[in-house]
């Protein structure tokens, strides 16, 4: 574990332990048990908040997955299972998992608006079946047994609270891991987060795997609550209502999932303080919800935002940790079979056709290891097709890649990444709230802290802890190329990494392309307008024109052809004078 | 309005003296500490129902005592809390009113599913409940609750006996909507009657959706040759049940509602139906406002401008029990006290209720164990047996 | 066998509902993007708001036209939220806050209609049409059904052969092309979520003698209105009115199924599995992500 992590879990026992011991010591025993149900409702908003609000898919059916984890809880305790309610909620938890992996699986290909509607039905169907099942154990009147230590309100409020900090503990260490990366890298762009390797159906179904393990446990955590349960507690509705609440408060957070179980346990409370009439809570959440869709940023962004500025204007210190300094890179590639000696990339004739429209057709090149390889042409002769052919992006193409020799036919987009075919995009599509260090480690899995701010600096990027919405639109492309390239993968292919630099910055982005063979060991495709770009770092060149390969050669030979002048760079000439 | 006063307050006296006069003797009745009597209500008010008629029908009968200056002096406050239907808010509630209201018993409450919840809760603090409207099972299943009403389940016994004692059907079918672990409180009353009866039930469905359409159910009935039909919908079902059967053009089947379908808005939105419609009702006919055994009922509540429903008949029989209790008890009243007197109480009849009420100490209530049947008439409920329906076993 | 065909015909009544909302929510997503969880909320409004009228003393045909009108104000007044602060959103918000919407819709619904207690809803239609299978197919059935058939063609009429109905689409499919072509975007996005609420009250209106008549039920119906829009694909309203014909129907039919009928409930989640994992074998990408 990383020091970073390691402090921010210590910060986050403390907080919790201060609290709790305020709510303990302090507070009555009616207002410890409602304290209780803040604390039950924030774990069940946790898991939602890891599907919503962190992996960026609508799950409408939470509290079904708490049932699912209640009715497991009540069901052991009836036959008085070993182990007692501690053991019994894990394994109502572990219950709800595959629940979870099998709303997910359906869902997996599709667009997340599809999942929003299978987890509506879901928690409509549970309801049904829900409703025709008593909970176990009430007509016989047998309460779901406490256990000794925590049977108090005082007591089961503790027992609560430390599942709620070991959930929270368990989701920051994630949040920091290439996991919570990656589910904010679905979240931004599946096909960006697909091209960094990231498998998106096992992401998600990882994301809801997690998220209904949480709620079973919050589930679990109800019924030794409640001593009995009835299916309202997990009816649909419920389910809308927490979505509403962790949309509004900011789930993905642990203080805005508290924050969302104080809205859900307390307003019922002012309100019956205040004579108001208890529907009223649901309007304000919706309301709620939709001006923090509006606005794009829920209660606990809002509190974060406020104390840093507050901190700031008291001008505290911040906390900052110490950023590593690198300067060995990591080291390059190695071939697997240094005595093939082949070309790393062999594309024969491809060809890639839209309905009626021929986008590509018979296109052969291949890029030789250790060189880089520019490919250009006009705008719409094909280059972006090409390399979302090349890269796995298209349902279907003609013709053959090869890498290192090996056919890449039949493989996801994922999995070319993973064996060694990386891209990058035309605009850039990181995820705004990761930073710069956490993004190398999502698209450079194993780099030590060091060669990770070695590559950093190599590129000219922020440090690692700097967070990429800070970063500006040229920079952030070249931190596209750092992550790619620090994969060390067999070929990088680089979407027009020039676009929007300024011409120095280009210039200097064209050294580093150049050095890229020599130093991570990858054999690099370019696609670009920039001319003075592709003649600093291309040792072979490629034009194309409405989809066709036109010529092919050395830079300084290719261009001076009649033909390449006549298609692009008449254009080119054009575009400088204009 | 002086007049009204003035009877409520002979009604109240009347009231006193006669339970006085038993334990005169003895001593003053009850006492109190700082001047008050807390009880309280666990309804369900906002969300899917609404049954604050209930409490606030107590809350009527509280009123015109404290007007009166109270129970030997002692004023009762009387606290109504909503459950909006969603058990989280019921507990909350329940644990409210015991904990900072520290009421001394629940009474007059009305809910979907308060006894389900906080049942539990009532029976770890040693609380009871009086409850005004038993809905859920565990109303019928609990030692911490006896209702005033005769609730769902005894009703469709009752109902049951009266298709083939008065009706004289042959083919008595139920078609039960199940939720929250009713079935097999439904299974056991239909096994009552078929006890009593010595007949088979013909068709027993239990499988009726909550919402959605009912063609295919009535179908059923009529395909299996049904000539009575139970069913146990709330008021929005009963409506769209008998609707559909007209839709159909089902002739020759009496259908039997449980009390939830006896209300003036049934009898308004089918009034155009001709479909044999019977009802069977927790306490004596409320749209009979001339009849003796209302009048109390709707002198008090009339005088607290509240409506004349079903729900409120019992509230106003939960609170009038309470009093009773209350008075009852010689010394303080604390939560030990009312539920020591609630648990050695003895059978108590009221005018209202077939059957005397009576908590007691068992490990489930049903004191209430009679039904009047109303039938439809052009958009007007009319009583089709002018003496308590009352079940032999509970004789 | 009898008995199944039987109550095939009995879940006709369903089947026209799920398929008139199925097909208005195809109509909403292609035309302006949204997956709309409220779409059978908006129509109970309007439904509920005739009777409200009616028992102002309106009479019925007025009435009817008042609450179509409600109605469409109700859709219109979503638009307006969806078009003034989402306009720009995903798909994914654009859904979300339609979720989050629809839980205040029903509780402020429940609230102004009071609970369960039931209200008298006229029958528009009324008598049955004819019988089939021991069955009397009403009016209000047959009409529902007719009414998503007709609704189904125009659609796909309006959006293949009009110039509004290609602007429609360019508008849903990129907001900001079609603000450059000179498209008035934000009228025409209120105009549809007018127009489908005005649908989707009629239909509503139609239909709830037949329902459970409270808020909630009626708005709920959303769900197996999405899960037949989803047969569709969001995009197919042929499709989608089959997938809403084919919910209620067999539905209907599983009433007659002991041991499966208490649980038909979960028929609409089933479709949708089915049709999901059989429609979608191969990768997809979002677009534009």
């Amino acid at each position: 574990m990383k020091r970073a992590d390691l402090t921010s879990c210590l910060a986050l026992v403390v907080v919790t332990a201060v609290a709790g011991l305020a709510v303990y010591g302090l507070l009555p025993s009616y207002w410890v048990f409602l304290a209780t149900a803040v604390v039950i409702t924030a774990i069940s908003l946790q898991g939602l908040g890891l599907v919503t609000g962190r992996a960026g898919m609508i799950a409408l059916c939470q509290m079904s997955f708490a049932g699912v984890g209640a009715w497991t809880v009540g069901w052991l305790n009836v036959i008085e299972a070993p182990g007692g309610l501690p053991v019994w909620v894990v394994l109502g938890g572990l219950a709800a998992v595959p629940f979870g992996v099998a709303i997910g699986l359906p869902a997996l290909r599709l667009r997340g608006i599809n999942l929003a509607i299978v987890t509506l039905a879901f928690a409509a169907a549970f309801d049904v079946i829900l409703a025709t099942i008593t909970f176990p154990g009430q007509t016989s009147f047998l309460s779901v047994a406490r256990p000794e230590l925590f049977d108090s309100d005082e007591g089961y409020f503790v027992f609560a609270l430390l599942f709620y900090l070991a959930v929270a503990l368990g989701l920051s260490i994630l949040s920091r891991s290439r996991l919570g990366s990656a589910f904010l890298a679905i979240r931004h762009s599946e096909r960006a987060a697909a091209a960094l390797g990231v498998s998106i159906p096992l992401t998600k179904l990882s994301a809801f795997a997690i998220s209904a393990f949480i709620a079973g446990l919050s589930g679990g955590l109800l019924a030794g609550y409640l001593g009995t349960l009835v299916s309202e507690n997990f009816s649909m509705m419920q389910s809308l209502a927490l979505f509403a609440v962790a949309t509004m408060a900011g789930a993905q957070l642990a203080e805005g999932a508290i924050i969302g179980g104080m809205l859900v346990t307390l307003f019922p409370e002012l309100l019956r303080r205040l004579g108001l009439p208890q529907d009223v809570g649901n309007v304000l959440f919706a309301l709620g919800a939709v001006q923090a869709l509006a606005s794009g940023e829920t209660m606990a962004e809002t509190l974060r935002r406020n104390l840093a500025s507050l901190t700031a204007r008291l001008g505290l210190p911040r906390f900052a940790p110490s950023a590593p300094v690198g300067t060995v890179l990591p080291p390059p590639r190695n071939r697997r079979d240094p005595a093939a000696a082949g070309p790393t990339l062999v594309i024969d004739r491809l060809g890639v056709r839209y309905g009626q429209v021929v986008a590509l057709s018979n296109v052969s090149l291949s890029v030789p290891a250790g060189t880089v390889v520019g490919l250009i042409g006009p705008n719409g002769a094909g280059k972006s097709t090409f390399i979302d052919a090349v890269t796995g992006f298209l349902p279907a193409y003609e013709g053959s890649v090869r890498l290192e020799g090996r056919p890449l036919e039949g493989l996801p987009a994922h999995e070319r990444a993973r064996l060694g075919v990386r891209r990058t995009w035309q605009t850039t599509r990181i995820p705004p709230d990761l930073s710069v260090g956490a993004y190398l480690d999502l698209a450079a899995p194993g780099l030590s802290p060091e060669e990770s701010a070695a590559v950093l600096t190599w590129i000219g990027c922020p440090s690692p802890e700097t967070l990429v919405q800070a970063v500006d639109a040229g920079t952030r492309r070249l931190l596209d190329v750092a992550g790619v390239v620090a994969a060390r993968p067999a070929v990088v292919l680089l979407d027009e990494p020039a676009a929007g630099q300024s011409y120095d910055q280009a210039l200097r982005l064209a050294r580093r392309i150049a050095e890229i063979p020599k130093l991570f060991g990858s054999s690099v495709l370019l696609v670009e307008h920039d001319m003075d770009l592709v003649r600093g770092a291309c040792s072979q060149i490629t034009v194309c024109d409405f989809g066709q390969v036109i010529a092919s050669g050395p830079p300084l030979r290719v261009l001076e052809e009649p033909v390449v002048k006549k298609a692009y760079l008449g254009i080119a000439l054009e575009e400088d004078a204009a | 309005m002086k007049s009204i006063s003035m009877l409520l307050g002979g009604v109240a006296l009347a009231c006193l003296a006669g339970l006085s006069a038993t334990t005169a003797a003895e001593a003053a009745g009850p006492t109190c500490k700082d001047g008050v009597i807390r009880l309280g209500a666990v309804s369900t008010i906002t969300g899917p129902a609404d049954f604050s008629e209930v409490p606030e029908a107590a809350a009527a009968v509280f009123d015109a005592v404290n007007a009166k200056g109270g129970l030997n002096g002692c004023k009762i406050e009387y606290t109504i809390s909503d459950d909006k239907a969603d058990p989280a808010v019921a507990a909350q509630a329940a644990r409210d009113l015991i904990d900072n209201k520290e009421v001394v018993a629940l009474v007059g409450s009305g809910s979907l599913l308060d006894c389900a919840v906080n049942a539990t809760t009532y029976k770890r603090k040693g609380v009871l409940s009086v409850q005004g409207l038993g809905v859920d099972a565990a109303c019928f299943n609990a030692p911490s609750v006896a209702p005033v009403n005769v609730g769902p389940y005894t009703l469709s016994t009752a109902m049951a006996y009266y298709a083939t004692n008065q009706l004289k059907a042959e083919k008595v079918c139920g078609f039960f909507i199940i939720i929250g672990g009713t079935q097999e409180a439904y299974k056991g009353a239909i096994e009552t009657w078929e006890k009593i009866s010595g007949k088979k039930i013909h068709l027993l469905d239990m499988t009726l959706p909550f919402q959605g359409d009912l063609t295919p159910y009535v179908i059923k009935a009529r395909d299996a040759g049904c000539d009575a039909v139970i069913q146990n919908a709330v008021e929005p079902g009963v409506v769209q049940w008998v609707k559909t059967a007209d839709a159909q053009k089902i002739t020759g089947i009496n259908w039997l509602f449980l009390a939830p379908g006896y209300t003036q808005e049934v009898a308004k939105a089918l009034a155009d139906s001709t479909q044999p419609v019977y009802v069977g009702t927790e306490w004596e006919p409320f749209t009979e406002t001339g009849s003796a055994a209302n009048k109390d009922w709707i002198a008090t509540m009339t005088a607290a401008g509240k409506p004349l429903t079903a729900f409120s008949q019992g509230g106003y029989l939960a609170a009038t029990v309470m009093l009773d209790v209350l008075s009852g008890i010689n010394g303080e009243v604390t939560r030990e006290s009312v539920t020591e007197a609630l648990q050695k109480m003895q059978p108590k009849s009221y005018e209202l209720a077939g059957t005397p009420y009576v908590f007691g100490e068992g490990d489930r209530h049903a004191p209430m164990q009679a039904t009047k049947v109303m039938k439809l008439d052009k958009g007007k409920w009319t009583v089709e047996t002018p003496d308590w329906v009352v079940l032999p076993s509970a004789n | 066998m009898n008995a199944l065909l039987t109550s095939a015909v009995a879940g006709l009544t369903a089947a026209g509902a799920y398929a008139l909302l199925g097909v208005c929510a195809v109509f909403t997503f292609r035309l302006v993007a949204v997956v709309n969880f409220t779409g059978a909320a908006i129509g109970t409004a309007g439904t509920f708001s005739m009777i409200g009228f009616i028992s102002l003393g309106v009479p019925l045909w007025p009435a009817v036209v008042l609450g179509i009108l409600v109605g469409t104000l109700a859709g219109a007044l979503i638009g307006l939220v969806m078009t003034q602060w989402f306009s720009e959103a995903t798909a994914t918000t654009k859904a979300a806050v339609t979720a989050a919407l629809l839980v205040g819709i029903v509780a402020l619904g429940l609230r102004l209609t009071g609970g369960q207690s039931p209200k008298e809803f006229p029958t528009l239609f009324p008598g049955s049409a004819f019988r089939l299978a021991g069955v009397e197919v009403t009016v209000a059935s047959v009409l529902t059904v007719v009414l998503a058939l007709v609704f189904t063609l125009l659609a796909d009429a309006f959006l293949n052969r009009t110039r509004t109905g290609l602007h429609l689409r360019a508008l849903s499919e990129r907001p900001m092309a079609a603000e450059l072509l000179g498209v008035r975007v934000r009228i025409l996005a209120l105009l549809v979520w007018a127009v489908t609420g005005a649908f989707t009250t009629f239909a509503l209106m139609i239909i709830a003698p037949q329902r459970s008549p409270d808020f909630m039920s009626l708005s709920l119906l959303v769900v197996p209105a999405l899960a037949a829009a989803l047969v569709g694909a969001f995009r197919s309203f042929p499709l989608a009115l089959a997938g809403g014909l084919t919910i209620g129907i067999v539905e209907g039919m599983s009433s007659a199924i002991d041991g499966i009928s208490q649980y038909r409930g979960i028929l609409p989640f089933f479709v949708i599995l089915a049709v999901l994992l059989w429609s979608q074998r191969g990768a997809r990408w979002d677009e534009a992500r």
